[in-house]
């Protein structure tokens, strides 16, 4: 005897979907590296043939100078690495009220012998110089700090207080 | 007085109809932001530490290169000498003008060498600049 057969219902199973999509969901999650790349900004300058040598007054520059000891020359005394900051901080904040034609200008002169390490530790340590500035500068004009502040009141501190630093040009050195 | 228990008439389930539809979701959001390693790094680098640091957002304009502790270039998936830096750069550059460099350069290297690289990068144009370094604590 043939028995009558049921008609089966006419579905694809989909219980199993979820557990394959956490599969891949798992997967791009391991997979994910969210790391943003930090580090200290710099714009180089355009490069020229020939170098003009431009007359900066004195009372303008800050000249570090760092050689393969690692000793620090700033404005021909001899400091350390951490004294940079609070020496420049100083010079920095007597310039804010002046044109920008008459702001700080730090120049970083380093020997070729000279370890990265330090030169960055000196970089660090003039660009926490002028954030420091830049936050004390905002948290009193418009008593917020810098970062908080809405874009034209953060161009307006960048006209007051302008990052210039300057890398000096190379020697030629004997090999 | 009988006390009649109240239970709620409907199924006491969990509807999970929907749950592969929000797994998909959660799926194409981590598929679109995910940026796979593209390259193997072949020099062998520590970062130095820095306080004052900030962040790159956009990752689509970041070309790195890398110098070892044994001095070695590395620009994408080669090692390279540092006269090709230049002609390297330059190509880069012409693909994405507003290129940002991202110098991850050993601790222990010689400032004349990033010096050199610089001097490359300025003549291909690329002036964007970021020395790659972790937050010091």
């Amino acid at each position: 005897m043939i028995k009558k057969k049921k008609i089966a219902e006419a579905a694809i199973p989909t219980s199993s979907m979820a557990d394959i999509a956490f599969l891949l969901l798992l997967f791009f999650l391991v997979a994910t590296v969210i790391d943003v790349d930090t580090g200290i900004g710099l714009t180089l300058p355009e490069f020229v043939e020939d170098v003009k040598n431009v007359e900066v007054p004195k009372s303008r520059m800050a000249a570090i100078l760092i050689n393969e000891n690692g000793d620090v020359l700033l404005d021909g005394k001899v400091i350390s690495v951490f004294q940079i900051k609070d020496n420049l901080k100083a010079r920095i904040i007597s310039k804010i009220e002046l044109p920008s034609n008459k702001k700080l200008i730090v120049s970083v002169k380093t020997d070729r012998k000279t370890k990265y390490d330090i030169y960055i530790q000196s970089l660090d340590q003039i660009k926490q110089a002028y954030f420091e500035v830049r936050d004390d500068y905002s948290n009193s004009n418009f008593g917020k700090k810098y970062n908080d502040l809405v874009e034209t009141q953060q161009k307006d501190v960048q006209e007051k207080i302008p990052i210039i630093i300057s890398l000096a040009e190379p020697e030629a050195v004997k090999k | 007085m009988t006390f009649e228990k109240r239970r709620a008439n409907t199924k006491q389930e969990i509807p999970t109809a929907s749950m592969p539809d929000i797994v998909f979701m959660l799926l194409l959001f981590f598929m679109v932001t995910t940026t796979l390693r593209e390259v193997d790094v072949l020099v062998k680098f520590k970062l130095p530490e820095a306080k004052a640091i900030e962040k790159i957002e956009n990752k689509r304009l970041i070309s790195y290169i890398w110098v070892g502790d044994d001095s070695r270039i590395q620009i994408n998936d080669n090692l390279v000498k540092l006269d090709d830096v230049e002609p390297i750069m330059y190509g880069k550059r012409q693909e994405l003008p507003n290129v940002i460099v991202s110098l991850r350069v050993d601790t222990n290297a010689d400032m004349g060498l990033v010096t050199d690289i610089q001097q490359q990068l300025r003549k291909a144009y690329c002036l964007r600049l970021n020395y790659s370094t972790t937050l010091k604590i």
